[in-house]
């Protein structure tokens, strides 16, 4: 590896790729959302797939700054599929913090690997945004002429406010799941073929 | 299915539009798409948004595509317009995925699809240069739009193999299949990713000098018109 702490070529083209790895499994996961009562669900089900290709990519991370890319181009994906401004905010914060534990364990510590993408799927959170604080009536009023009133009545059953600490804690708690799984998977299939 | 997943265009004339513009179109198309509700003034900002990727698909000639993105969004409309407010329960649910599946996400892909269509990478680079993005994020950028179609060719081949060798679908149950789709995907990407830093080292980039181009990036008129079309839906979207 490269002593020098400036990003190459090398790496920036290594996040762009996963980066569109990660967010076609995660748009493909967050299908399973139109399920009323799975939709609230998806903070948790999310992280735990998308862990998988995240653990991938942190065995090409060596480098400060990679997963803060990686989450800020996340972010702005988000953004383009119409959730409100703030998810790019949570992503960035969510990709530092993640960061910062990488970081803390040298990028090559598993645990801090694991701890890191809890950390980093919180960044998620922002797609349950619209459903609280502020923005909760009018989605849901903007939801009912969408979806129908059933979904809607089931939807808002499902989340009163402090649902979104819960979502919190899930989201954390199914990145570290997909972290657990993704360090299997690699253990099981790209330790053997030398990828990893 | 052979469907024909370029995003960049390769080569060729100049863009229909500037790729500001066209992004800004994208952003405008799917905010309004995806977020918006389908009564009052929302409506009609959808019928734009429906339109302008119609129009771009007009614009790039492809004629099948055009009708087919017409009869779809017909479909849409009237699935959540009328069909929507006389059924219920179950078959409502399945009007409302349907249609909701549609007339959602399928106007800001196909918007995205025109934009990249007709865009060149040099000029998606160049036009950000422009915009002082730096490079450590329009190179992530540029080569994840890159790579969508490259995911999604490389999983084609792999459960087409799977459907020779005979182990696809839900025998083996759900965590099973997943770990038989992902993992090859996984890999491929890792090996690609390779190749295509190799590629990018022998076109030079990532030297410390300032890269030149050969591409015209600016607005025109048809820019301007679009610009101030977009401001308007996205403004009125936001305000009301």
């Amino acid at each position: 590896m490269n002593e020098s702490n400036k990003l190459t070529i090398k790496d920036l083209i290594n996040i762009g790729v996963f980066t569109a790895l990660y967010f076609v499994v995660f748009f493909v996961v967050s299908f399973v959302g139109y399920v009323p009562i799975l939709m609230v669900l998806l903070p948790f089900i999310c992280p735990i797939v998308a862990g998988i290709p995240y653990m991938l990519f942190l065995t090409r991370v060596r480098k400060f700054g990679m997963v803060l890319i990686m989450a800020l181009i996340l972010g702005l994906l988000e953004l383009v599929m119409g959730r409100p401004w703030p998810v790019v905010l949570i992503a960035i914060a969510a990709g530092l913090c993640a960061e910062l534990i990488l970081k803390a364990g040298q990028y090559k510590s598993v645990k801090s690997c694991v701890l890191s993408s809890g950390v980093f799927s919180l960044w998620m959170i922002g797609m349950a945004l619209p459903l609280f604080f502020g923005y909760r009536d009018s989605y849901l009023a903007g939801l009912v002429s969408g979806y129908g009133q059933a979904y809607v009545d089931t939807l808002a059953s499902l989340t009163p406010d402090w649902a979104f600490f819960a979502l919190i804690a899930l989201c954390f708690v199914g990145g570290i799941i997909g972290g657990l799984v993704g360090s299997a998977v690699l253990k099981k299939h790209f330790k053997k073929a030398g990828m990893a | 299915m052979q469907a024909q997943v370029d995003t960049f265009r390769i080569t060729g004339e100049r863009s229909i539009l500037d790729p500001r513009v066209g992004m800004l179109a994208i952003l405008t198309v799917s905010a309004v798409m995806i977020g918006g509700s389908i009564t009052g003034i929302d409506f009609w900002l959808r019928l734009v948004c429906c339109v302008l990727p119609l129009l771009g698909l007009v614009a790039l000639r492809r004629w099948r595509f055009a009708v087919v993105y017409a009869a779809l969004y017909a479909f849409a409309l009237m699935m959540e317009g009328a069909v929507f407010q006389l059924t219920s329960g179950a078959f409502n649910m399945v009007v409302m995925i349907l249609g909701g599946l549609i007339s959602r996400f399928f106007a800001p892909v196909v918007m995205g699809y025109c934009v990249m269509q007709s865009t060149t990478v040099a000029e998606f680079i160049a036009a950000m240069e422009r915009m002082h993005v730096p490079s450590a994020v329009t190179i992530p950028l540029s080569v994840m739009f890159r790579f969508f179609p490259t995911i999604a060719e490389e999983n084609g081949a792999i459960t087409e193999a799977m459907r020779m060798r005979q182990v696809s679908g839900m025998r083996r149950g759900l965590v099973k299949r997943m770990e038989y789709e992902l993992v090859p995907v996984m890999m491929s990407t890792v090996r690609i990713s390779d190749e295509l830093s190799q590629a990018a080292l022998t076109k030079g980039l990532g030297g410390d000098t300032r890269r030149t181009h050969i591409c015209e990036v600016g607005f025109r008129a048809r820019d301007y018109v679009l610009l101030v079309l977009l401001s308007a839906v996205l403004v009125l979207f936001v305000v009301t």
